[in-house]
């Protein structure tokens, strides 16, 4: 018989490591058209990040995404960056880019100024113009201002800037310190079906609430979380590397190791919490790799909801549910005193159903 | 060597090729239509999926001399060169790929199901993607986008007859 259960994981996760060097660097420059061009190291992997990036030189220099070109991953001719891991993409080379940008803008602003009669301090960047605060009528288009600085001025808007979170040494007798710059916390409910005769479980639902700071894009926060809670699925239920005892793998291919299709994934909401990191690039944090982190034990709650029976490996095959089933059912039969004290319950149960 | 003729994206195409070439082999090395992606090779993920004759198939489990006289689509016949499919364009505003290795073989699975049935269920759509794999997105817009392409394509149909 199918039985259902619903079951709940809260999960935080470190982004920005402080223990080593992690830095990102990048390089903004703003063309005589108006339009931005940014270099940076990090790679691509479909997360989207590069339109992150993109979208952060954007808002600093007050243009449209579609305005900046980003040139990335080039050895040749972008800064290195730490890399496109530990989902620190956002936080730490988001800071670098939105630092870079306003490095340029400050040479804009130097420009500017005379031109609008007013000090620096007094513009900003906003609409593809360099305007004069509380008075956007007296403006000067972003192009014109970036023509200004290299042919009259000579002194071309570009800016280089570079991020490494601060680092905190960890005291070497407590261990205390701080490792990270900031953390997500996250939690996802699965409601899930089990068959008490198979062990087979089914994922019906994941409701995944997640902080990642300010979501620069929502789309993209969404298909990270989408992607993270199919690998946790993965883990939870399927995924399992097999290996003989001389070490070599039995499961070297996709026939035998079986990861989640269409066909597995669950109904998904996704509620992105609303949340400002002053520390990160417009508020900021990331989401990557924590997606996948309270899937399989939410999962594994919604089991033990469902049919009293703790899972303690993964994955949580239908051969290892059924024995865990079993065993719980043999725990309750040997317990002689529990069934005793039942016994007036079941009664009571029974006179209440002969009642109706 | 065996001699192939057949139509791929409406072409009438030709090859001597060795005989224990596969389909997929034939289209990315002897025409260049690197669309259809090698993954596994044995028929597991999908990323070579294309459409034989109104069906979707692993390109990597057909031999070319199988093919002599059919009719193939791949990823490459879809697009014109200044608009992209419905089906493409739904994968795009949704943004139902990330890495988009599987996307190719995703996109010919969904247009062999919208062809064949032009108002599927969630249900169906999941059957019809269960043979492509995908680490990157957890099919979830993938889904909605053949559910919106499915619309869209519905929408124009119903212009013409109009």
């Amino acid at each position: 018989m199918k039985k259902r259960g619903r079951g709940i994981a809260c999960m935080w996760y470190p982004i920005g490591f402080t223990v080593a060097a992690n830095p990102s660097a990048a390089v903004v420059k703003v063309n005589e058209d108006g339009t931005a061009t940014l270099l940076t190291g990090t790679v691509e992997t479909g997360q989207g990040s590069l339109t992150v990036l993109g979208q952060i030189a954007a808002e600093e220099l007050g243009i449209a995404t579609d305005d900046v070109h980003v040139v990335s991953a080039d050895t040749d001719t972008t800064p290195m960056d730490t890399g496109a891991i530990a989902s620190r993409t956002t936080y730490v080379t988001g800071n670098a880019v939105q630092l870079a940008a306003a490095k340029a803008k400050e040479i804009l602003f130097q420009v500017a100024a005379p031109m609008l009669g007013v000090k620096p301090e007094q513009l900003e960047a906003r609409d593809r113009k360099i305007q004069v605060k509380n008075y956007p009528q007296r403006c000067i288009g972003i192009g014109e201002v970036a023509n200004q600085a290299q042919f009259v001025m000579g002194q071309p808007a570009l800016g280089s800037a570079s991020f490494n979170p601060p680092t905190v040494a960890l005291d070497p007798e407590t261990g205390q310190g701080k490792p990270f710059a900031t953390y997500v916390y996250a939690t996802q409910i699965a409601e899930v079906d089990v068959d008490d005769e198979t062990g087979e479980v089914e994922v019906l639902r994941i409701v995944a609430s997640h902080d990642c700071g300010t979501a620069i894009n929502p789309m993209l926060v969404e298909g990270q979380i989408e992607g993270g809670i199919s690998m946790g699925i993965g883990f939870a239920l399927q995924e399992e590397m097999l290996f003989d005892k001389n070490g070599k793998q039995l499961n070297p291919n996709l026939t035998n190791y079986i990861m989640p299709t269409s066909l597995d994934m669950p109904e998904i909401e996704v509620d992105i919490v609303k949340n400002f990191d002053p520390t990160g690039p417009f508020g900021a944090k990331g989401v990557g790799e924590p997606t996948a982190v309270p899937t399989a034990a939410a999962i594994m709650n919604a089991i033990y909801n469902a049919v009293g029976a703790r899972i303690h490996s993964l994955p949580a095959t239908p051969e290892k549910v059924l024995a865990a089933i079993k065993a719980a059912r043999a725990k309750k039969l040997a317990q002689p005193k529990v069934k005793a004290l039942a016994k007036p319950k079941a009664k009571s149960r029974q006179k209440r159903v002969a009642a109706r | 060597m065996t001699d192939v003729t057949l139509k791929i994206n409406g072409e009438t195409r030709s090859a001597a090729v060795p005989p224990e070439t596969t389909l997929l082999k034939m289209l990315r090395e002897n025409f260049n239509l690197t669309g259809a992606k090698l993954g596994c090779d044995v028929g597991d993920c999908g990323a070579c999926t294309v459409i034989v004759d109104g069906m979707s198939v692993n390109s990597c489990l057909m031999l070319a001399a199988q093919l002599e006289g059919r009719e193939v689509l791949t990823i490459e016949g879809l697009a014109t060169p200044d608009r992209l499919h419905p089906i493409q364009k739904s994968f795009e505003d949704c943004a139902s790929l990330q890495c988009g290795f599987c996307g190719p073989g995703v996109i010919m699975s969904s247009k062999a199901l919208l062809d064949a049935n032009p108002n599927p269920s969630v249900a169906e759509i999941r059957d019809a993607l269960a043979g492509n794999l995908c680490r990157c997105t957890g099919y979830t817009k993938m889904i909605e986008a053949v559910q919106e392409s499915a619309k869209a394509m519905r929408g124009r149909k119903s212009e013409r007859v109009a």
